[in-house]
């Protein structure tokens, strides 16, 4: 282990692991019991999220994304547990929101404004975003029953990126810079 | 649930003329806007909050502060409204203001049973007993508050009685809210004097 991680490395725990596979230091997850409930209903939150836009009585998939940012913001410096899952859930939603916009945008060019082809390709990509879809709730649905049971539930891709992002030990060696000067 | 708007000594009659005149600009339109964002963003929550009650039996805690001090935010800006305390209500969710006490218990569990019957049948047992003695309270708090309008400007003081019946009314109301918001388990009261828990 690094020792400038040693000195800066403090989380829930006080516990930094090494990861002898990537040689990097990770901090140590959090086990159920060591979680509060108000943390793990907190988690839970992010991915209920995905039910923004009902909630709001608005028919924009973009309000999902919206509340899912400002959800991640409000959340973020409470705990690695919460940032954990937030970030799971924007990101997951940040790629879903973007396939849904292109659906969208398809769909308004072929029946409003008749600029494209209603053909196969348009099909495929809706049967796509449909298939996206429901993965989506599914998947958000178990990570927010396994955030609720204090677990830790790592979504494709997204699951690793966030484990990265919030886990993995940095470094906080900060060196000011010398702006004042003696006279030359 | 605790709610109170002290009375205080004297009222500006300045600051009541301006509130009457310019209010709507610089009291009600900037908190009026903010409060429109921060509205939706709890209707988003408590809408998210109704699942997790019927699935866990727990109000999100987090979500239960947000409410509050929402709630406690509106609090603010109607006390100005209903010229029952001077001063600039505070913008934010943290701000504290030294007129004004509202405070709700945490319930640490909430019957599913309830949830239900609440969101099929509140607005029958609960919108319209309550819903019908407040219009009328209502009305006569229009009065009240006319009335208490002329007391300040001439005597520079809000009459005690009518402080009482408009912040009685105020916490009646609120009560209502607090069930219907799946905030608590216990039925509103038909008054709105404080009760001691």
């Amino acid at each position: 282990m690094n020792p400038d991680n040693e000195i800066n490395s403090e989380n829930s725990n006080g516990a930094v692991i090494s990861d002898a596979a990537s040689n990097s230091d990770y901090y140590e997850l959090p086990q159920p019991d060591e979680i509060s409930i108000r943390e793990k209903e907190d988690a839970m939150g992010a991915y209920l999220m995905m039910f923004a836009a009902i909630a709001a009585g608005l028919p924009l998939p973009v309000i999902n994304l919206v509340a899912s940012i400002i959800y991640y913001f409000i959340n973020k410096s409470k705990s690695k547990f919460v940032h954990f899952h937030a970030l799971q859930a924007l990101l997951s939603s940040l790629i879903v929101s973007c396939v849904n916009a292109a659906a969208v945008f398809w769909t308004v060019r072929i029946f409003l404004f008749h600029r494209l082809e209603y053909n196969d390709a348009f099909k495929g990509f809706i049967l796509t975003v449909v298939i996206i879809n429901v993965a989506y709730i599914i998947y958000n649905l178990i990570a927010a029953f396994q955030a609720r049971k204090g677990r830790i539930f790592y979504m494709f891709v997204f699951g690793k990126i966030a484990y990265e992002r919030i886990y993995k030990v940095k470094s906080n060696v900060h060196v000011e810079p010398i702006r004042n000067m003696p006279p030359k | 649930m605790k709610l109170s708007v002290s009375l205080q000594e004297s009222n500006s009659r300045g600051e009541l003329l301006l509130r009457t005149l310019f209010g709507w600009l610089y009291i009600y339109l900037p908190h009026g806007f903010v409060l429109i964002f921060m509205g939706l963003w709890g209707s988003i929550l408590h809408f998210i909050s109704w699942w997790v009650i019927l699935f866990t039996g727990r109000y999100p805690q987090s979500n239960f502060e947000y409410q509050v001090k929402l709630m406690r935010w509106q609090l603010r800006v109607n006390s100005r409204a209903y010229n029952l305390c001077d001063g600039y209500p505070a913008f934010g969710l943290d701000a504290v203001d030294e007129n004004i006490t509202f405070e709700v218990e945490y319930p640490e569990s909430l019957s599913r049973g309830l949830l239900l019957l609440r969101t099929f049948f509140g607005a029958l047992y609960v919108g319209i007993p309550h819903g019908f003695l407040l219009f009328f309270i209502a009305i006569g708090a229009f009065f009240v508050n006319f009335i208490s309008w002329w007391a300040i400007l001439f005597t520079g003081r809000y009459p005690a009685g009518m402080h009482d019946y408009i912040v009685s009314m105020i916490r009646w109301s609120n009560r209502v809210n607090l069930y219907m918001l799946n905030m608590t388990d216990n039925y509103p009261p038909f008054t709105g004097k404080e009760i001691e828990s």
